[in-house]
């Protein structure tokens, strides 16, 4: 589980978060949608541990990842927008590095990158060198370095960005999978489609604050309106006023 | 800092750079131009300083002269003295000047009168080699005969040539190196400190700058480690490619040293394996000098390309210093000692030298340069605990 608790983050005195709390639970998949510049990326940064937050708490866990940077890391793992491979590395080789940093070796370590190649379907592939892979074959690689040690929270942000049709529901029916599995996942997506049909719960984050939090229903309830789209439009709107039920809670 | 994760960090950093065309050509084979100039330099331009113009030592010196047959007698002093004489038109001042011939000896159209100086004028070009020492040549020659002749006529007067002595110059030299080999010795250790600033550049600036374009660093420290760790393994890859980079040179220089011709090279003995093993000893901290200088300037600069111009002048500062020591060598001081690149370019001059080398002197170098080292390495570390250092710009 992931709990956030009023964490702020400013640049430069540019407020990019302000107070933000919300929880995401295990067993769950949390959405987090918001315009750009809403400050999800630097959110995700907080919660990944490679910012330090100016206030407030992130909890792995129930892990303070300030004070147990390394202990909340090794419950997190993380798929960044940016993929970030390394282009002379092959696809088993980038798992064998994430693997080792989480002190993974030998036999336990062939048989973990054995099953994520079966289950993210990169066998034609796992032996060759990054540079010239497709959007899919690299997004699989970050997944797969993501996954490497059996995190029990995940966050992927935008997990289906430039992905096909099939690979991007495959990529849903394995977050699927991970939440029957009892995991945390806390996803961030452009596609209101897909956060309306993965998402137990949406938090929508808009000029750094978290405007609204709750399931889909809650969330309905609380605008009035029926698709997320609209409600998305609604909430992150010059004028919306977060309602007093605080969804969720 | 864990072991085990600097040590992952270290493998995939080596895996991927041993991959890497650009970091194998710094390494490898950059290295090996300063022993390939180096050894052209002393087949050709170390050859001909050593004999001048007309080949190899004690071979005939050729000396191009006008009216040679305005003085006969010293025409054939020289040609005893192995001199071969080349009669030249009268404009040979025009040959020199435009460079066909390297100087040019001028005696006037008619014999002088008797017991006249005989006027005879050198022409040369002083910014060719064999110029200079084919001149030094002809002029002791000159010399000589002057000195013979005097002796001559004093003895046919009746006065004692003795007296002719006011001195008896002699000269020993003591070093094992000698002519103007030593000059073209006292370049490999500039060569030697280049290749330390460069070997492992482009793997440190890959492994920082280019993790932080590429996006992947910031996935990389979302593992349970810590920036010391990963650090700590990207410089151990670092000093591995700095150091294949000088083993290479120094055995480039090895085999250099002894695949020149040993006429050209003027060495009694090459410096030996030994000497060479000293060499690199002596380079050691420098290693972790260039590593954490390297560092540094990753950390303090945007872009992958701003730390390579900034990298790219780095080396030219030890190195000036180096060219300059070839040149105009100092005493090996205890206050020179302790500035690091200095204090090692004038050891490893005395080291491939032969000369004598002061187990004090190495200290003094090894330490300042370590404590340098470890402060530009408190430093760095500092400017990569930064949060934005994770991130492309």
């Amino acid at each position: 589980m992931i709990e956030v608790r009023g964490l702020a983050k400013s640049f430069g005195g540019l407020r990019v978060v302000e107070a933000a709390s919300f929880a995401a639970r295990d067993g769950e998949i949390t959405g987090l949608i918001g315009p750009n510049g809403a400050g999800k990326t630097t959110l995700f940064r907080l919660i990944g541990t490679v910012l330090r937050p100016d206030r407030g708490a992130i909890l792995v866990d129930g892990i303070d990842a300030q004070r147990d940077t390394i202990g909340a890391r090794r419950r997190l793992g993380v798929l960044p927008d940016v993929r970030g491979l390394y282009p002379r590395l092959t696809a088993r080789e980038h798992l064998r590095y994430f693997g080792a940093l989480h002190g993974l070796y030998g036999r336990d370590l062939n048989a973990r990158i054995a099953e994520l190649a079966a289950t993210l379907n990169m066998g034609d592939f796992i032996e060759r060198r990054a540079r010239g892979f497709s959007r899919g074959q690299q997004m699989k690689v970050a997944l797969g370095r993501a996954l490497i040690h059996r995190p029990h929270n995940i966050m992927l942000d935008e997990p289906t960005n430039g992905l096909d049709v099939a690979t991007s529901r495959a990529v849903r029916d394995l977050l699927r999978r991970l939440r029957g599995e009892g995991r945390c996942i806390l996803l961030t997506s452009h596609i209101m489609q897909e956060v309306a049909a993965l998402a137990d719960r949406i938090v929508i984050l808009a000029g750094g604050h978290v405007v609204l939090d709750g399931t889909p229903a809650e969330l309905r309830r609380a605008t009035g309106l029926d698709d997320l789209e609209e409600i998305f439009m609604a909430t992150t709107q010059d004028g919306w006023a977060e309602p007093a039920l605080a969804a969720g809670q | 800092m864990t072991i085990s994760a600097a040590f992952a960090v270290f493998r995939k950093e080596m895996t991927d750079h041993l991959r890497d065309r650009r970091s194998i050509l710094i390494a490898m084979i950059y290295p090996m131009m300063g022993p390939l100039l180096l050894g052209l330099m002393f087949c050709f331009v170390g050859g001909s300083m050593q004999h001048g113009v007309g080949g190899a030592q004690g071979g005939p010196l050729v000396v191009p002269v006008v009216h040679p047959e305005s003085a006969p007698a010293l025409m054939r002093y020289l040609e005893r003295r192995d001199v071969d004489l080349e009669p030249v038109a009268a404009d040979a001042r025009r040959f020199v000047k435009g460079g066909r011939l390297a100087f040019a000896l001028i005696l006037p159209a008619h014999a002088a009168a008797a017991n006249a100086p005989l006027p005879v004028r050198l022409i040369a070009n002083p910014s060719r080699f064999d110029a200079i020492v084919a001149t030094g040549r002809i002029i002791e020659m000159l010399n000589d005969y002057q000195r013979a002749t005097l002796r001559a006529r004093l003895r046919a007067a009746g006065v004692p040539a003795a007296l002719m002595n006011v001195l008896a110059i002699s000269r020993e030299n003591v070093g094992r190196a000698a002519g103007p080999s030593v000059i073209l010795l006292s370049m490999i250790p500039p060569f030697l400190i280049f290749t330390l600033f460069t070997g492992g550049v482009h793997v440190l600036l890959d492994a920082t700058c280019g993790e932080r374009e590429r996006g992947s660093f910031e996935p990389l420290m979302m593992n349970p480690v810590t920036r010391t760790d990963v650090l700590s393994g990207k410089l151990g890859a670092t000093i591995v490619f700095t150091l294949m980079a000088l083993a290479a040179q120094v055995v480039a220089f090895w085999i250099m040293l002894h695949a020149v011709p040993r006429a050209s090279l003027g060495l009694a003995v090459p410096p030996g394996a030994w000497r060479l093993i000293l060499v690199v000893s002596v380079c050691l901290p420098l290693v972790f000098l260039a590593t954490a200088t390297q560092l540094l300037i990753s950390g303090v600069t945007r872009s992958m390309k701003e730390a390579q111009t900034y990298l790219g002048l780095l080396p030219l500062i030890p190195g000036l210093a180096g060219m300059v020591l070839a040149l105009a060598p100092v005493d090996a001081r205890p206050l020179l000692a302790a500035i690091p690149t200095f204090g090692q370019t004038v050891l490893m001059g005395q080291l491939v030298r032969s000369e004598f080398v002061g187990g004090g002197f190495i200290a003094i170098t090894a330490v300042a340069t370590l404590a340098t080292t470890a402060l530009l390495l408190y430093v760095g570390f500092r400017l990569y605990d930064r949060e934005e250092i994770l991130f492309p710009q």
